[in-house]
């Protein structure tokens, strides 16, 4: 029985042996491959603590075992050679069991059998020992003190049980007065580490997250002394227009000081705000190897069965990710790299024959760029098999036959994704099970993130996790369009320039920029996200190259008003399915700016042609509320709608775009919407559209001048209220036809 | 120097009697409520109609204002803003109840909280809400004739407020939406 002191000791010492097995077990499989001196020292230094540190908790009989490990390694350390494959399998079976038997006691639950495991080390060093015994070693690259030490214990184990114990004692009594003298870089790790736990607390997830938060308000406080400054500021300039400069030196003098003062504490502010992130970081985040170092193992093991040759390459393993994450993306990534294995890579003998090495890639690249993260799993095998994908939907009767003859490629690669869907026609230990890829993608929507396959025939598949981490920031640039702002992602600008004429190839479907002497689609983000109707880039009008994904298009936007460094934040859920954004940022004001996903913008050619053939109209109202309001009955209606916040907007619009009708508020600052008509019938080709004005007022006055203003209808806001404003926008319609 | 009120050194029989109906009457006061029962809503008018949410889901009142609009989205989506840290939705409560607009336009945003495991929403609405007291059996009654997020509470005086249930506002659109 343990002591209740040590049994507290418990739950700590399980953490940190984790990372030691961990590391043994990356160790082991590398040196199976090749001889690495620097790995089998620390191989050894791992084993050497596992014994340690158990036998300083009391856990004897772990002791003994990591003990009977060290036996099996050390005998082969400055050989030079590869670990051979028995006894490889031999130590990570024993490491298994080894940490099963710690948390096993740390749970106070029953206790594996750990005979097997003696009985199967002692199987390997017998054998290790008689390959050996042909051959001078120069004592086995031991010193000499080691080589005592092993002789020692060959004697002691020869001796009969009842001696052995009282040597043990002595052993243990001779180690108590002459510690054993451990490597001198391993000691000192063991006692940072010790020195950390001592000055450690556990901390609930929850607390934290609270912590989080509070940062992220106190980000926003920070945010808010800005425009409080910039407020006094523009108090101040106003107070220098009316001329009463000299009256007000006094109070302006103090306004100064205390904008200058706000000034210093913003940036104090901002300065505690980094360093509270930094901070955190620190507390709630791993690096991401801790995840992907043991699917080294699951790699090894699934090619041992399966025959494959296989090699995992870990590519950003440093960066370190928020725990919950990752214990949330372990499962998913075990499966990606297992399925890799299972499905993507060949045979050996038949990646030969097509000209590929005989082992396989699979290569985890982690990347964080600001607060996305991007994860992709990718191998050099077989690619998704279409047919096969095909026949499996068609036998599982996921899609109707007619439907699934005339998917893409694209669409075909979504349907690993569904529930039940599986190629296997034999359930394995691996696969087969219909149980996997729906069940990764949910669990990265459940982080708020999607997963995106990619796959060439012959050549290999590649998985795409992009996922938003909590803390970072990102570069965007910050663009105009129309009344909106809008944020793209850094990572996929190229560069920006301002578009001409000769450099556009405009052809009736689409238009093209000739740059760097390629020709690249132009798409019009106002277009694209539904705002207007596409248009052809006007002289020195904004273009951005962007590239995602292998893609590259121009983006002509309105202005490009400059890079940020910004959080993305997740959507709220009422909005998160739009594919088309990435999430939403703050901007130094306060509001909000919508960040668009890069992939989505290069990943629609023809979504121009969304509007054409239904009916359009543009509404005029510089009440969101009321947009939403008309906009909802007049696309119920079937309407094609378009909006403009102010009658200077609105007029832009009707120079590029046609509708059917408009629809404007009357009360709106700078251009009212009786000037708005006034305008709009002074252009030719707009005197016959269909206008209808709409008041919160409703007099006998404000119709009369409506009319006289040139518009076709009058609603008050009480009619539209009552539902009248499709039987307003169908009568003007109708009558416009009839006198035209 | 202390000002201490100036008290009667003994009061007359009249005065205390009167004094001690008053205080019994204040000590009632709350026992009184008690037993009316009573649910404490948000009263605001929708268009013609009188609307209320239980004052309990109500978190904030704030302008319409700062809500950056989301394009692509739905109709009945006025945008997305952020308050005390978290990105909200704004709709259109018009809209999701089905109306065509309001006879003001809105200047205010209502923070609910619809029971969503505490997730908030923004609700547009024409002006600050008032609190009004519903009966608890009228309510009880009218959730008990009601299938859908509004229940019909018809008022001594025949006044009707329409008390919605935000959660099923929500899960109606939710369903809505998978349809679709």
């Amino acid at each position: 029985m343990l002591d209740p002191m040590m049994e507290q000791l418990l739950p700590g010492f399980l953490d940190e042996c984790k990372e030691i097995a961990e590391r043994v077990t990356e160790h082991l499989i590398e040196l199976e491959k090749a001889h690495d001196q620097a790995r089998f020292d620390d191989l050894a230094r791992g084993l050497h603590t596992l014994k340690g540190s158990a036998a300083t908790l009391g856990l004897s009989e772990l002791s003994e075992l990591a003990h009977r490990m060290e036996d099996v390694v050390l005998p082969l350390r400055g050989k030079n050679v590869a670990l051979p494959g028995a006894m490889t399998d031999a130590l990570l079976k024993t490491l298994d069991v080894w940490m099963a038997h710690l948390r096993a006691t740390t749970a106070k639950s029953e206790l594996p059998e750990l005979k097997p495991s003696h009985k199967l080390l002692e199987g390997v060093r017998q054998a290790v020992l008689a390959v050996d015994a042909g051959k001078p070693a120069a004592n086995n690259g031991k010193s000499p003190a080691e080589s005592e030490k092993q002789k020692d214990k060959e004697k002691e184990r020869s001796k009969p049980a009842s001696e052995k114990k009282s040597a043990k004692k002595e052993r243990e009594a001779r180690s108590a007065a002459q510690p054993e003298p451990a490597p001198a870089e391993p000691a000192a790790e063991e006692d940072a580490l010790q020195g950390e736990e001592a000055g450690s607390w556990r901390v609930r997830t929850r607390e934290v997250v609270s912590l989080l938060h509070e940062v992220e308000r106190l980000r926003e406080v920070r945010l808010r002394l800005e425009e409080r400054r910039r407020e006094l500021e523009r108090a101040l300039s106003q107070l220098a227009r009316l001329g009463i400069l000299a009256q007000t030196a006094e109070v302006r003098a103090l306004l100064m000081g205390v904008q200058r003062a706000l000034h210093a504490d913003g940036e104090e502010a901002g300065d505690i705000v980094a360093s509270m992130e930094d901070e955190l970081k620190a507390i709630c985040t791993l690096p991401v190897r801790t995840v992907l170092e043991p699917l080294r193992r699951s790699v090894r093991d699934l090619c041992k069965q399966s025959g494959k040759h296989a090699r995992l390459s870990i590519v950003g393993g440093e960066v370190s990710l928020d725990r919950r994450v990752l214990e949330t993306l372990r499962a998913p990534l075990v499966h990606l790299v297992r399925n890799a294995v299972d499905h993507g890579l060949e045979l050996p003998d038949l990646r030969e024959a097509r000209g590929k090495h005989r082992e396989g890639i699979i290569v985890v690249r982690v990347e964080q760029q600001g607060n996305m993260l991007f994860i992709e799993v990718s191998d050099d095998g077989n690619g998704l098999d279409l047919a096969l994908i095909r026949q499996a939907a068609r036998d599982l009767s996921i899609v109707p036959g007619a439907e699934l003859d005339a998917m893409t490629p694209a669409q075909l690669h979504q349907l690993i994704f569904r529930n039940g869907f599986s190629t296997r026609r034999t359930v394995t230990a691996v696969s087969g099970r219909g149980v996997g890829m729906d069940v990764v993608r949910s669990q990265i929507q459940a982080l708020q993130g999607h997963i995106e396959v990619h796959s060439t025939p012959g050549q290999g598949t590649r998985f795409t996790l992009t996922l938003p981490a909590e803390l970072g920031s990102s570069p965007v640039l910050v663009v105009r369009c129309g009344e909106h702002e809008l944020g793209i992602p850094m990572a996929a600008v190229e560069t920006s320039l301002l578009a001409r004429t000769g450099e556009l190839r405009v052809a009736r479907t689409r238009v093209q920029l000739s740059h760097r002497e390629q020709l690249i689609t132009t798409q019009d983000l106002g277009a694209l996200l539904g705002l207007r109707q596409p248009e052809v880039p006007h002289d020195g009008q904004p273009l951005l190259v962007l590239q995602s994904q292998g893609r590259r298009i121009a983006l002509a936007v309105d202005e490009v008003i400059g890079d940020r460094e910004l959080v993305i934040r997740p959507l709220p859920p009422e909005v998160r399915d739009l594919s088309a954004y990435q999430g939403a940022a703050t901007l130094a004001r306060g509001e909000l700016v919508l960040i668009v996903r890069p992939d989505w913008l290069s990943g629609f050619e023809k979504r121009d042609a969304a509007l054409t053939g239904t009916r359009r109209a543009l509404v005029v109202d510089d009440s969101l509320t009321a947009r939403a309001l008309h906009r909802t009955a007049l696309e119920s209606a079937g309407y094609s709608v378009h909006t403009a916040s102010s009658g200077r907007q609105a007029l832009e619009q009707l120079r590029h775009s046609s509708y059917d009708v408009m629809v404007s508020d009357i009360g709106m600052d700078e251009m009212d919407g009786y000037e708005l008509t006034q305008q709009a019938r002074r252009q030719t080709e707009l005197e016959m559209m269909p206008i209808i004005l709409v008041s919160a007022r409703d007099s006998d006055a404000d119709r009369e001048r409506g009319a006289s203003s040139g518009a076709d209808g009058f609603l008050s806001k009480k009619d539209c209220a009552s539902g009248r404003l499709i039987a307003e926008v169908r009568s003007c319609i109708a009558r416009r036809q009839g006198t035209g | 120097m202390k000002l201490l009120p100036r008290l009667p050194d003994e009061l007359p029989q009249e005065a205390r009697e009167l004094l001690e109906r008053r205080a019994a009457r204040l000590r009632d006061k709350p026992r009184t409520t008690e037993e009316e029962s009573v649910l404490w809503a948000a009263e605001f008018p929708v268009g013609e109609d009188s609307y209320a949410l239980p004052l309990e889901t109500l978190r904030a009142a704030v302008p319409l204002k700062m809500v950056t609009p989301v394009p692509l989205s739905p109709p009945h989506v006025i945008g997305i803003l952020r308050f005390q840290g978290q990105i909200l939705t704004a709709l259109s409560l018009s809209s999701l109840l089905g109306g065509r607009g309001w006879r003001e336009d809105p200047a205010v945003l209502l923070v609910v909280d619809p029971g969503l495991g505490g997730r908030l929403l923004a609700l547009d609405c024409e002006r600050i809400p008032k609190p009004v007291p519903l009966p608890h059996a009228l309510v009880e009654e009218a959730r008990a004739r009601s299938t859908g997020a509004v229940a019909e509470v018809t008022l001594p005086g025949l006044h009707q407020v329409n008390l919605l249930d935000l959660r099923r506002l929500m899960d109606r659109r939710a369903s809505e939406k998978r349809d679709a």
